[in-house]
Order: structure tokens, then C-alpha cells, then sequence
């Protein structure tokens, strides 16, 4: 089986975050560089459906030089090649372009069998891409898959079960076609050392941003950056939402014990009745 | 182009409204169709919806497209983004508004993609910019930041919308309704539902409930979350859960709430041995009122939150529990 991995890089958004002087973005400047958290999912599903089955598994991924250590991490667990498309501009281009470009790139890898990627990246949280890239392959996609039942490359399907609100689903979908990972699918592996080794020297293909044929696309010139995005964010915001911060604790010690339990009871719920009335 | 501005119905999968579409419509209606000087309209996609036509009427859509099929029945994503792409073509809105449900997510992208159109996903603001375009606002970053994103004037502008992230307002209109005349050949299905699964339950969804009470892994076993569902039932709230709960196996994924769950924003939010990581409050940190109860007073939500009690949830949750339900008793 041919298999490929959709990667993003994304920040850390444990860390603390601020606004760049720009006003409009992030500031990027310290900030730690992941693997997208849903992609790792999505590596470690196309990994073991591999050793189910035989094959290779392709990363495909799209941003400037740093992105290369997250490819790396990819192969180090266990993908077979990557092919990284290089550029800057990426980040600010709309998720049309981008899943248009991801698709010209796929269409000349050949016939591949089905493609595995993050519901949504966690720094920008659209989780546009990947459905859009199933659409510029015309091939069907499958979002937000708990489960992978089967892959059956002989018989070109694979199962697929999908959380709905109430309940779930339960879909068969033929090959190719483009899964969309949340979390709890799998666990996703560490590298092993020696994979970190190998990881080194396996094979990557670099496709310049630049020698990218645009028009092949039906995109324009002006497509790749801010100016021809669909959409633009102008203005970034990290809002401080003051919380009350009143905690009823006990007397002798942090917790309330005896006595206390009951009068803290009644307290919380004054509060709740009286001050924020939301019961 | 037209100036109209729809908003696409947001179905259970027991074919009932999703009140994300009254919210949505109510609020386009206000924010959005008034200053563009354009008709508000709904559309009602999937099987033996017509009738749902009178209920958009309700909630301000002067127009209403419905494309009623058997194939779109139990949702499908290959037949809703064609009939929704079609209708698109055929029609040529201005703004397209959709849930940002798990269907939403799933097929408005897609839609998106196929008619060359600039979308964002679960917005919480919508309002036009000086441009006339639409401008939205919603959360990034795990949910630490909000950016403002403009569309440029490329046509149609869609978006979805959190679901409780405005208020449904009546206005009653009696809706023109308009057959879609989308055909769907049934050869462009290739995913197939082979079963669906639907559990029944009295309580309201999480992602629309005004109230929710969630769990954490201090919970120690499924049995001790009947505590949780105790109080929920009490004031008609939907249960919650943190992911090491869920992960520990006291209850079931659709419970989740943080980064990889559900994003909830009620109106009271109580959260019950769960100590507030990150990747939680990104799924209700923007709930308006959050309560905790936690034995460990160095636990973070003692630091994000509105109420709080340090102690063993065994010994507080009863008499706050039997507390409430004899409030909710007497009115």
C-alpha cells in the first residue's frame, strides 16, 4: 500500500502566548515548534496500517526550513520518505491555496492508497486543509474517524467508525480516499533512537515554493501570500477573561472538613443564586 | 451575484433543528442581512425536512431553499456537498452560515473548496467589514487568542458558527419556499453508512447546553460519575468530561470536553475533580461562569475560575447536590 501522512508544524500553545507588535499574529519569536498534536495520530495510524499490510508510508508537509525537524520526528517513527513543500508565505495563504497546492504535489507522487492527516491544527484550530485537499483529488474523505475498523486494499475500502453528537457512525468508504484523525485513535510511538538515526537518511524531496505552477492549479500569481488570501486576519487578540477567583477553602487546612462541608455547600450555591445567578 | 445570506439548517440526526440554526439565523438576520441589504434566507438540506421550513420562518428567513432527498438521509458527506455546491452555483448568496457542528465541520470546507470560496470554521462573532465583506471573529490557539479574520470580496463568504454563541431571537416572517432543484445522482456516493448508532438521552447536547456539570479522573471509577449525571439531571445540564477521564474509561469520548473534545461555552460550567490543564479550559475556558471542586488547592482552575471549594468531592457534592435539587424543588 502506498500511504500518505498530511504533517504540520505547529506552536506550542501550552507556552504563553502574546500578540506581535504587527497586531495581527502571534509572536512567533521563542516560541517552540511541534508536530501537530492530531498529526501525530494520524503518522502513527498510517504506520501500523503499513505493518498490517505492507507498503510505504509518504509525509507530505508544507511551511519554511523548520518544518524539516518535524518531518524528521515523522520519519524517525517509522515513514518511509517525505516530500517537504518549501516556502514562507504559506502561513498567511488561505486554506484553498494551500490545499490546492498540496494536491498538485500529491498527483505526482502516482497512484497512492489512502491519506491520513490531523482534524485541526492546534495554533490556527480551522481543520480546513485536509478535506480540502480530499476535494482537489476528487477522491472521498472520512473526518473525525475514533476508529479505523479496516483497511482492505484488495478490496479497495476501508471501514471506518465516526463520532456523531449522540452516538456514532459506523461508514464504508472506498479507496483512495482521506481520513481525518482526532484523538484517542491510537497511541502514538515514540522515535526509538536508531529511528532518529535512520530517520537522517531517508529519502526527501524539496519542491521550492517558487517553481510551483501556479496556473496548472487555476491559481494565480498572487495566490501564495496575505495579498491574495480569501481570507485575512487583521487584528489578534489574547483576551484576559477576569474570573471572580472566590474559593471557599477550610479553616485549618486548605480543605473543607466536618461542619464546614455543609456551610460551604450553602455558601457556593448563595453565590450561585445570589451573585451570578445562573442557578 | 445575489446579496442573500443563508443559513444552512443544522439537523440531529433525528432529523430535528439544531438551535445553532435559530442562533445563526437570528443573529445574520441582525448583524449581517440588514446592513447588506440582502434577503436572509435558510436552507433546509436532507430527508423529509420541508416541513422544517416554517420553523426558519420563525426565526427571521424571509426565504427558505430546500432540497429534500432520500439519499441525504442519515447525513452523507459526498450528497450534502453536492446539493449544498449546487444550490450555490444555482443561487450565487453572498454569505453562506453554517453549524459548527460534526457535520458542519465535515462538509462546509469541502463546499468550500469545490466553489472556490473563502471559509472559516466556529466562529463566534460575525459582522461586516467596512468593505462590506463578512468579518468574524473566533478563537485560535487553544483557544488563548482571537483573531479577527476579513473576507476579501470573492464570493460566496462562508463561515460556520459555535453553536450557544448567540442569542435565538424570534422574528416571525412567513417564508417563500423555494424548491433547490439539485439532482443527485446516487453514482456520486461512494461512502456508504453501514450502521448507526444513537444513544438516548434526556439530556441536553454539550455543545448547546446553557449548563454543564463535567468530571475529572479524581471521579476514580465510571460508577462515581453517577454524581456527575445526579446533578446534571438536576438542572437540566449536560455531563462533561476531562480526557483522563474518558481515557480511564469512566465514560464514553462524546463526553470530552478541551482541545480533542468538544468546545462548550454555557453559562455555568462546574467542573468536579478536574484540575484545569491547558488543553481543558481551550474546550470551556470561554464558559461565563466556571465553578470548582477540587481537593487540591495548588490546582490551576483555583486560578481560572469564578467559585470554588477546596475539598473531597465525595463529602461536598452531596450536600450541595441535595441542596439544589430541593432549590429546583420549590422553584
Amino acid at each position: 500500500m502506498k500511504i500518505l501522512v498530511l504533517v504540520s508544524q505547529t506552536q506550542d500553545t501550552e507556552a504563553k502566548i502574546h500578540v506581535s507588535s504587527s497586531g495581527d499574529s502571534i509572536d512567533t519569536g521563542g516560541m517552540k515548534w511541534i508536530m501537530n498534536p492530531y498529526d501525530e495520530f494520524a503518522v502513527e495510524e498510517a504506520i501500523q496500517t503499513k505493518e498490517k499490510h505492507g507498503g510505504e508510508v509518504v509525509i507530505i508537509s508544507i511551511g519554511p526550513d523548520r518544518v524539516l525537524e518535524t518531518i524528521r520526528q515523522a520519519l524517525a517513527m517509522g515513514a518511509d520518505s517525505a516530500v517537504h513543500i518549501k516556502g514562507d508565505g504559506f502561513a498567511e495563504t488561505d486554506s484553498f491555496t494551500v490545499g490546492k497546492v498540496i494536491g498538485g504535489e500529491i498527483k505526482k507522487l502516482g497512484e497512492f492508497d489512502i491519506i491520513f492527516t490531523g482534524m485541526k491544527i492546534i495554533d490556527e484550530e480551522s481543520g480546513q486543509v485536509g478535506v480540502q485537499v480530499a476535494e482537489e483529488l476528487g477522491i472521498p474523505h472520512v473526518s473525525l474517524v475514533s476508529k479505523v475498523i479496516e483497511v482492505d486494499p484488495a478490496g479497495k475500502k476501508a471501514v471506518c467508525q465516526k463520532e456523531i453528537d449522540g452516538g456514532h457512525v459506523t461508514v464504508e468508504v472506498p479507496l483512495p480516499c482521506l481520513i481525518t484523525c482526532p484523538d484517542a485513535m491510537n497511541e502514538p510511538r515514540y522515535a526509538s533512537l536508531p529511528g532518529i538515526m535512520k530517520a537522517k537518511k531517508k529519502p526527501l524531496t524539496v519542491v521550492e515554493a517558487g517553481d510551483i505552477n501556479l496556473g496548472e492549479l487555476g491559481l494565480s500569481a498572487e495566490a501564495l501570500g496575505k495579498d491574495g488570501a480569501r481570507v485575512k486576519t487583521t487584528q489578534m487578540k489574547v483576551p484576559e477573561i477576569e474570573r471572580k477567583l472566590t474559593i471557599i477553602k477550610g479553616s485549618d487546612e486548605p480543605m473543607v472538613k466536618g461542619e464546614e462541608v455543609e456551610r460551604s455547600a450553602e455558601e457556593l450555591i448563595k453565590l450561585l443564586r445570589e451573585e451570578a445567578k445562573v442557578i | 451575484m445575489s446579496n442573500e445570506v443563508w443559513v444552512v439548517a443544522d439537523l440531529k440526526i433525528d432529523g430535528s433543528v439544531r438551535q445553532v440554526t435559530y442562533e445563526a439565523l437570528s443573529e445574520a438576520g441582525q448583524k449581517i442581512a440588514g446592513k447588506l441589504g440582502g434577503k436572509l434566507c435558510g436552507v433546509l438540506i436532507g430527508s423529509g425536512v420541508s416541513g422544517h421550513a416554517a420553523s426558519l420562518g420563525k426565526y427571521g428567513a424571509e426565504k427558505v431553499y430546500v432540497i429534500d432527498n432520500d439519499i441525504l438521509k442519515d447525513f452523507n458527506t459526498e450528497g450534502f456537498t453536492i446539493a449544498l455546491s449546487e444550490l450555490i452555483k444555482k443561487h450565487e448568496p453572498a454569505v453562506v452560515i453554517g453549524g459548527n457542528t460534526v457535520f458542519g465541520q465535515d462538509y462546509f470546507p469541502r463546499v468550500a473548496a469545490r466553489v472556490g470560496a473563502g471559509v472559516t470554521m466556529d466562529a463566534i462573532d460575525i459582522d461586516l467589514s467596512d468593505q462590506n465583506t463578512l468579518k468574524i471573529q473566533r478563537y485560535s490557539h487553544s483557544s488563548k487568542a482571537i483573531p479577527t479574520q476579513v473576507f476579501h470580496q470573492n464570493y460566496p463568504m462562508m463561515t460556520t458558527v459555535r453553536p450557544n454563541s448567540f442569542k435565538a431571537v424570534e422574528n416571525p416572517k412567513d417564508p417563500e419556499v423555494v424548491d433547490g432543484g439539485v439532482e443527485i445522482n446516487p453514482a456520486d456516493i461512494k461512502t456508504r453508512v453501514i450502521e448507526l448508532e444513537t444513544k438516548e438521552s434526556d439530556r441536553p447536547e454539550l455543545t448547546e447546553a446553557e449548563r454543564v456539570i463535567a468530571g475529572g479522573r479524581g471521579l476514580g471509577s465510571e460508577e462515581n460519575f453517577k454524581h456527575v449525571y445526579e446533578l446534571a439531571d438536576i438542572l437540566g445540564a449536560a455531563a462533561g468530561a476531562t480526557r483522563a477521564a474518558v481515557d480511564a474509561g469512566y465514560c464514553p469520548y462524546d463526553m470530552q470536553v478541551g482541545q480533542t473534545g468538544k468546545a462548550v461555552s454555557p453559562n455555568l460550567y462546574v467542573a468536579i475533580a478536574i484540575s484545569g490543564s491547558v488543553q481543558h479550559f481551550a474546550g470551556m475556558g470561554s464558559s461565563k461562569v466556571i465553578v470548582a471542586i477540587n481537593k487540591d488547592p495548588e490546582a490551576p482552575i483555583f486560578q481560572k475560575c469564578d467559585y470554588g471549594i477546596v475539598g473531597d468531592l465525595f463529602d461536598v457534592l452531596p450536600p450541595f447536590t441535595a441542596k439544589v435539587r430541593s432549590l429546583v424543588s420549590e422553584g
